[in-house]
């Protein structure tokens, strides 16, 4: 298969379809599982299941994932709030595959999206050749999520106009679609319901009427402050990257640490130890940017340089990430490097030096 | 099971403030029905149990252990309605069954150690957050003690025999860690004693015993030392009593011994018999409340959404009934949208709650509380545990006597009420004290009062000092003017008399400034003392009882005055750490001197000028006592810009005269700075001075300048330029000064920054 990447219900087919046959608990409507297996799906299991080892999807606070399983069993929609690159949409994938069976009921939200994308659009030939007709008819992921009962998913939910936002109202507290050029109501059957993601950072959630935010229950999904914590999400998503695309070469951990470390100083804008303040960066330095540097490092070491990832091939990537805002962000990671990077040991003395090259504006 | 006498009791293992075990135990004592219940608390508290099951008294209330030796020391014993303790004492008085506390005595554990000495140790026993007890919650997949025990002990609805076996089963499998653990099994094997006594009388199987889980299961396995008891003999001489407590502290406590996160909640669910569904609800409903009061929107719906969330949440997890956690995650999810900050601030306190509990009128109070509520209650003081902030004007007689009952509560060192500063808003600066010198001139005090238990326990320990607050604080300030040593000390118990109107110290302190003035050698001492005095005279003070001493301050001030000029020049010797309070106290002297008319003004400016000429004392003092001289206008400019001069001519001891230069400029600056002669000598003296002493001397000039203002350094540089006669091209060169300075701080930056690289490549 030549598929850059597989959606979740796919890559994760054995273990969806362990936790499904193993888990003999009364199911919600239509859900493939029981909410508990879904919480198992998610946060992975110490414990081999059905004889399939149940690998962590999202790594960090559990009752997070509890809140969203418990939501989405109820008549309320699940909004997925948070800064960017803190696994929103990662998360609200795994959650569809492993309830409904399928992430890919997905409506994107731009700009330019509008309410055939929510509801349903014609398809014009036909429709000039047969008149109105399910043949002629094109429904949207929602429409279908709808019939089949299953989870749509909505991207970037405040991205979108107050119009169609507006459609998705009636959508969610009708659980009914009207199409009138075919005489027809289509209704949401059980099992129905949808995942959104809002972006905090630009647009917030504040943009949302709030008639809108009443059809959802909302889960904060954090940046993630724990080192340890996201040193494993950063190599594990990396190293998933790496075979996905079949580029790059593996970096050695005291790499990714030195890499979690940075970034989570400049982001929380003074040292672990708290002792040197740091000015943190306008662009956001998230865990999904953490991971996008590592692995780029990886494939810049394995083209142009040694084979071996080191903290030079680091500190390129990373002025790619940080350069997003402007060149005061490069010399907000300099000054960083200058006063903190500088002082330390190991990997850092190397990383000092390459970014005086690298991070020159 | 053993056939040990102690284990054939009915055991019953407790969490302290557990709702739970109250249910379970309360079933289980209408089933039992026995003869004798012996419930674990201080056997020398038993006398206040009938106090306790009274129906006037309102938990959360505790039993006060307090010392009666003198030293101080006491313990608090607090009992929630849903306390297992306080249930088994009512079911007996219910059921007309005799109680008895069995636990060491309130005597023996405040001998035990310091540390139990704190006012509102919640028991001497809590263990403080144990890793064992978190441990084990972290390996039965749970993120706290605290959620472990709710969802395996508190929300399941247990049948009595077997809420007592899992608990014990638990209990036995941790009670072996811990601190203080022989304290422990000592008071195992006490508690045991008692129950074998108890038992010799009335048949065991007829008595219930009411004990921490740990104590019961050590019971239970007849894992009793008798050899541990002889390490309980010490004890000293107390008292106990009741007094109310409230719900903020009893959230306070951590641990197992009494963790109890949110009051309310389980209060709640007490009420409820035990259903935490229900609690959630109420708690759902109220902080619903909350938000619309506060402007926020918060539907029915989301009410209705919010429960049925955390009772799913509370499915997933596998516990039998929403508990805090789920209610806060459902509460943050639906009506606070994804936003916990609401929950934190404000939705919060209402699980935790503010009852304050009632003491049945038959305990009654001491002297000391019945002052307290009473003036409490007049004044429309704070009564709730939760801070409250207003502000005192003292030109009206009714407010003034409410600045004097707070302040004598805050000498007697009674936790209350503290002192926030001048205005609302304004905090009370560091040198801001609450009472002292800086407490006569006010006419606004901000107050901050909050009651809490320790309130009440501190004022059932202080009636050993008297019957009121006046008396109490009346032997406070005595003690401290035994102890004091110096003038100043005895100043300032003569200042909080006069502050917390206690008319009886007012003349032993002044009396004790006379004595201890003839003696006090210490300058600084004489005059913070004089300065007490004297305001005391110039300010009288908001308090009507200052008027019983009035004749006497007068003399005193002048004696004191006079003392201290003697001393003046004596003090001024000695090295820089020395004078540093010197000159602090020339400066009081002569604010005194130019402030009070009664005192020998012609002394001080004698002594003062004696100083400023003298060139064998410190020339820091020196320049000090030049400056003061100028300010109290006792030498004119010529005579200022002489004296400088002479000092400044002295180029071979560039230091000395730096150090009289800080002297003259910490006083009065500006006028230095001003007058043109002074400034010609300065630039004269510094051209003078030698290269390598100008280096010993640069530190001292440097500090003296620091002390100029922006004024004073213009008026500086307009002398020397005038002095200079640079006039005309002064503005030019200013400006070709500040051109230059750029640039050059310009390629100064780039060779920096080059040096930098260079060093780095160095490396």
């Amino acid at each position: 298969m030549n598929d850059i990447r597989l959606p979740a219900e796919q890559k994760y087919a054995d273990e969806i379809r362990a936790l499904a046959d193993s888990d003999r608990g009364p199911r919600p409507p239509g859900w493939a599982m029981t909410p508990r297996a879904v919480e198992t799906y998610v946060t992975g299991s110490d414990k081999a299941v059905g004889g399939v080892t149940i690998t962590p999807k999202y790594i960090g606070d559990r009752s997070l994932v509890q809140v969203a399983i418990a939501t989405l069993a109820s008549d309320r929609a699940l909004m997925l709030a948070g800064e960017p690159g803190t696994a929103k949409s990662w998360l609200s994938e795994h959650l569809t595959a492993a309830i409904s069976g399928t992430s890919s009921l997905v409506v994107q939200g731009t700009a330019g999206t509008t309410e055939e994308h929510i509801k349903y659009g014609w398809n014009y030939a036909m429709l000039l050749a047969e008149g109105p007709s399910q043949r002629a008819l094109v429904p949207s992921p929602i429409l279908r999520a709808m019939r089949d009962g299953k989870i749509a998913r909505f991207e970037e939910i405040t991205r979108t106009s107050s119009e169609v936002q507006d459609a998705l109202i009636s959508i969610l507290s009708e659980k009914q679609v009207a199409i009138p050029e075919l005489n027809e109501m289509v209704s949401a059957q059980r099992g129905f319901t949808v995942i959104a993601t809002a972006n905090t950072r630009d647009r917030g959630v504040n943009e949302m009427s709030a008639a809108l935010k009443r059809r959802f229950n909302f889960v904060t999904i954090p940046v993630v402050d724990d080192l340890e914590q996201e040193i494993r999400i950063v190599t594990k998503r990396e190293a998933e990257l790496r075979s996905d695309y079949q580029v790059g070469a593996a970096a050695p951990e005291e790499l990714a640490r030195m890499l979690v470390t940075l970034f989570q100083e400049l982001r929380g804008g003074v040292t672990k130890d708290g002792k040197t303040k740091v000015k943190p960066p306008a662009s956001v330095l998230s865990t999904a940017e953490a991971i996008s540097v590592l692995f780029q490092s990886g494939i810049l070491a394995q083209s142009f340089g040694s084979g071996n990832v080191t903290a030079t091939d680091v500190a390129r990537a990373l002025a790619g990430a940080v350069a997003k805002e402007g060149a005061e962000d490069l010399k907000a990671v300099r000054e960083y490097c200058e006063t903190v990077a500088k002082g330390r040991p190991g990997p850092w003395k190397e990383l000092y030096g390459a970014a005086k090259a690298a991070l020159r504006s | 099971m053993s056939d040990a006498v102690h284990a054939r009791v009915h055991l019953f293992p407790v969490r302290h403030h557990s709702p739970r075990t109250s249910l379970v135990l309360r079933r289980w004592l209408d089933r039992l029905r026995p003869a004798l219940v012996l419930v674990e608390g201080p056997e020398d508290a038993t006398p206040l149990i009938p106090s306790l099951t009274d129906p006037e008294s309102q938990p959360p209330i505790a039993i006060l252990g307090y010392r009666t030796d003198g030293t101080p020391g006491s313990a608090l014993w607090p009992f929630a309605a849903y306390s297992p303790e306080y249930v088994a004492l009512r079911w007996a008085a219910e059921a007309g069954v005799e109680a008895r506390f069995i636990d060491i005595s309130t005597g023996q554990s405040l001998a035990r150690d310091v540390a139990a000495l704190r006012i509102d140790a919640s028991e001497p026993a809590a263990e403080p957050e144990e890793s064992i007890w978190d441990t084990v919650a972290a390996r039965a997949g749970f993120r706290s003690f605290e959620e472990f025990w709710e969802a395996s002990f508190e929300a399941p609805d247990y049948d009595e025999p077997g809420f007592r076996g899992a608990l014990l089963e638990y209990a036995e499998l941790v009670r072996h860690e811990g601190h203080e653990l022989s304290f422990h099994r000592a008071r195992d094997a006490y508690m045991a004693r008692r129950i074998r006594e108890a038992a010799a009388v009335v048949a065991p199987e007829t008595i219930v015993a009411v004990l921490g889980a740990a104590h019961a299961a050590a019971l239970a396995a007849d894992d009793v030392d008798d050899a541990l008891l002889p390490a309980l003999d010490a004890t000293v001489p107390t008292t106990t009593t009741l007094i109310p407590y409230s719900f903020p502290r009893l959230a306070e406590q951590t641990g197992y011994g009494a963790g109890n996160r949110a009051p309310h909640f389980y209060q709640r669910a007490w009420d409820a018999g035990g259903s935490f569904r229900r609690a959630a609800l109420e708690v759902l409903v109220d902080f619903s409340d909350h938000l619309r009061l506060r402007g926020f929107m918060s539907s029915l719906a989301d009410t209705i959404e919010a429960y049925r969330l955390a009772c799913m949440l509370a499915d997933i997890r596998g516990k039998g009934e929403p508990g805090l956690d789920e209610v806060r995650e459902a509460t943050v999810a639906t009506m606070c949208r994804g936003d916990a900050t609401h929950v934190d601030t404000f939705l919060w306190p209402s699980v935790i709650g503010r009852n304050i509990g009632k003491v049945a009128s038959r305990i009654g109070r001491n002297s000391l509380q019945e002052e307290f509520w009473r003036e409490v209650e007049q004044r429309r003081l704070p009564r709730t545990d939760a801070p409250e902030e207003f502000v005192l004007k003292l030109g009206d007689p009714v407010q003034v006597a409410t600045s004097v009952f707070l302040h004598r509560l805050r000498v007697a060192d009674i936790p209350y009420a503290s002192y926030r500063g001048a205005s609302a808003g304004a905090r009370a600066t560091v040198d801001e004290s609450a009472g002292g010198i800086a407490a006569l001139t006010r006419v606004r005090e901000a107050w901050q009062a909050q009651w809490t238990p320790s309130t009440d326990a501190s004022l059932v320990e202080r009636i050993v000092f008297g019957e009121t607050l006046e008396q109490v604080c009346r032997r406070v300030l005595e003690k401290k003017l035994g102890e004091a040593r110096t003038t100043s000390d005895a100043a300032g118990v003569l200042l909080e008399s006069v502050v917390a109107s206690v008319a009886e110290t007012l003349s032993t302190a002044l009396a004790a400034c006379d004595r201890l003035a003839s003696a006090d050698d210490d300058l600084p001492s004489l005059a913070t003392a004089c300065r007490a005095l004297s305001g005391l005279i110039a300010y009288g003070s908001s308090r009507e009882s200052a008027a019983l001493g009035t004749a006497a301050i007068p003399p005193l001030c002048v004696k004191t005055f006079d003392r201290a000029v003697l001393r003046v020049r004596a003090a001024c010797d000695g090295n820089d750490e020395a004078v540093a309070p010197v000159k602090v106290a020339m400066r009081v002297l002569n604010e005194i001197a130019l402030a009070q008319p009664i005192v020998d003004r012609a002394a001080w400016i004698e002594a003062a000028a004696g100083v400023a000429h003298d060139y064998s004392v410190h020339p820091g003092c020196a320049g000090i006592a030049a400056g003061l001289l100028y300010l109290a206008q006792a030498m004119n400019e010529e005579e200022v810009a002489l004296l400088v001069g002479q000092r400044l001519s002295d180029a071979l001891e560039p230091a000395r005269a730096a150090d009289f230069l800080a002297g003259f400029l910490e006083v009065n600056a500006l006028v230095l700075v001003k007058s043109r002669p002074i400034v010609a000598a300065l630039d004269a003296f510094l051209n003078a001075i030698d290269r390598d002493r100008f280096r010993d001397a640069l530190p001292v000039l440097r500090r003296a300048f620091a002390h100029l203002g922006a004024t004073e350094r213009r008026y500086l540089v307009e002398n020397i330029v005038a002095l200079r006669k640079l006039g005309g091209s002064a503005g030019t060169v200013a400006q070709v000064i500040a051109a230059k300075d750029r640039e050059k701080l310009e390629s100064l930056s780039d060779d920096i920054a080059k040096a930098m690289d260079d060093l780095d490549d160095l490396l």
